[in-house]
């Protein structure tokens, strides 16, 4: 399907941007800005975007070199996951209208001191720089993208039914911690070993990616994620109505960060097929156990957003939000 | 930039590729250094210790990234047409971090060798990781 969009990446095209060539005219709804307690989720499910017409709208987003780097996929499907992922971080921003003078195509990124991906932003007169903070995240039949205001966040999300080629303990044991292995160590039932496992590794990605220090900043085996029971002391393992009330909090071996010593987690079940866990960063000062407060919105940008929080397109695993 | 005098320190892996973050020497109980520096312009460089200078060596064997191409076709279930060489970069096959984690725990076991955890996330291509593999071996026979 991809195949007949043009490659070129010339300017051209850019400069005849006018919305009565495209597939659709609905524009970027606007959306206000999170506030500092709260988490944006949005979500686009490929399988949805067909529309080559549609396709090549969001191929006109995309900067020269983020063009280049979709045609370097390796098959159609990954090519258009490419597509999809950077068409969603671009319209996902744009929608915040951050700064009048950028607009969904002339947003620019760069990578920060330790590779993290981020917004550049143009200079204003006081040199202030926005405070909105993204990560991106995706699988072949979905890609999704978090946002915060001022605190660091990282997503990852897993298909439920993702196996791994070796057995699940020799993994863990390999690259997790030891009271991680126990934990997967003491289910009996497989299937449910590998559900925790696939849990347990987005929400161990999550906090790697919120750190933004790149994998080598934070290996696997120096931090070690557990749930709690919020009411009561004890441990106990997700996936039942008595998760509610669990806290996910993370113990690290090593100085886990400069400026945030607080990390705030969830993890939940999205579309039916996918857990998405999210980490973002909380100040130190802040008091407790605060709940997050996280909106979710399935999108296909141009066509329709879906505000998805509180239906059963979500539903909590684990962690405090609302 | 990392030297070697006589046997004091064998560098495990230099990466090719331009890394943003300056990860510190870790040493395992292996008693070996995992070291990334940035060197955009370096081609693959092998420490051998024991000499006194560099010796910029040729890329590993084809044996070596034709066994690793074998084993990311399999890890990444590749359609057939899809060609894998020493360029191909795992991400742009599909490989997410848990495919890329995988494949170097194939690796492992297939050159039973050890990887330490922060260099198994941050081989980008076939030949990164072929050439990884050649210097733990040759270090594991050395």
């Amino acid at each position: 399907m991809l195949s007949y969009l043009c490659r070129a990446t010339s300017s051209m095209k850019t400069h005849c941007f006018n919305q009565k060539f495209f597939h659709s005219s609905f524009p970027l709804a606007p959306v206000q800005l999170p506030s500092h307690q709260e988490t944006h989720f949005w979500y686009i499910l490929p399988n949805e975007v067909k529309n080559a017409s549609l396709l090549n709208q969001y191929l006109e987003l995309l900067s020269p070199h983020e063009k280049e780097n979709v045609f370097r996929m390796r098959g159609e499907e990954l090519k258009k996951g490419a597509l999809l992922a950077r068409a969603l971080v671009r319209t996902t921003i744009a929608r915040y209208q951050v700064n009048p003078q950028v607009s969904v195509t002339s947003l620019k990124f760069r990578k920060n001191i330790h590779g993290k991906p981020e917004v550049e932003w143009p200079h204003n007169d006081d040199g202030h720089q926005p405070l909105l903070h993204f990560n991106l995240s995706h699988t072949s039949s979905l890609i999704a993208c978090g946002v915060t205001m001022n605190s660091p966040i990282g997503i990852d999300v897993e298909e439920k039914q993702r196996t791994i080629k070796n057995n699940i303990l020799s993994f863990a044991r390999r690259y997790f911690t030891h009271h991680e292995v126990e934990l997967l160590a003491a289910i009996s039932d497989p299937e449910v070993q590998r559900q925790e496992f696939i849990k347990l590794w987005t929400l161990k990605e999550a906090y790697v990616k919120a750190l933004g220090r790149g994998f080598s900043g934070a290996p696997f085996k120096t931090f070690t994620l557990r749930y709690k029971a919020a009411a009561k002391g004890s441990f106990h393992l997700s996936g039942n109505s008595n998760s509610e009330a669990s806290e996910i909090t993370v113990d690290s071996f090593e100085n886990a960060s400069d400026f945030t010593s607080k990390w705030q987690f969830a993890i939940f079940e999205l579309a039916g097929s996918h857990y998405a866990a999210i980490c973002r960063g909380i100040p130190a000062e802040a008091e407790g156990s605060v709940p997050m407060k996280l909106t979710v919105w399935k999108t296909i940008p141009f066509v329709e957003d879906k505000r998805v929080s509180g239906t059963d397109a979500v539903v909590r695993i684990g962690g405090l939000f609302d | 930039m990392a030297f070697a005098t006589g046997s004091s320190i064998s560098v495990t892996s230099i990466s090719c590729s331009f890394k943003q973050n300056q990860a510190p020497i870790r040493f395992s109980s292996l008693n070996s250094a995992s070291l990334s520096v940035n060197a955009k312009s370096f081609p693959s460089l092998r420490l051998r210790t024991g000499q006194n200078r560099f010796q910029v060596s040729c890329a590993a064997k084809p044996e070596t990234v034709q066994k690793v191409c074998e084993i990311v076709r399999k890890q990444l279930a590749l359609p057939a047409e899809t060609a894998v060489t020493g360029d191909s970069k795992f991400a742009a096959l599909g490989a997410d971090s848990l495919d890329t984690v995988e494949i170097v725990m194939g690796l492992e076991e297939a050159f039973d060798i050890s990887v330490q955890e922060d260099s198994a996330q941050n081989i980008a291509t076939v030949q990164d990781a072929a050439d990884m593999i050649e210097t733990l071996v040759e270090k594991k026979s050395a």
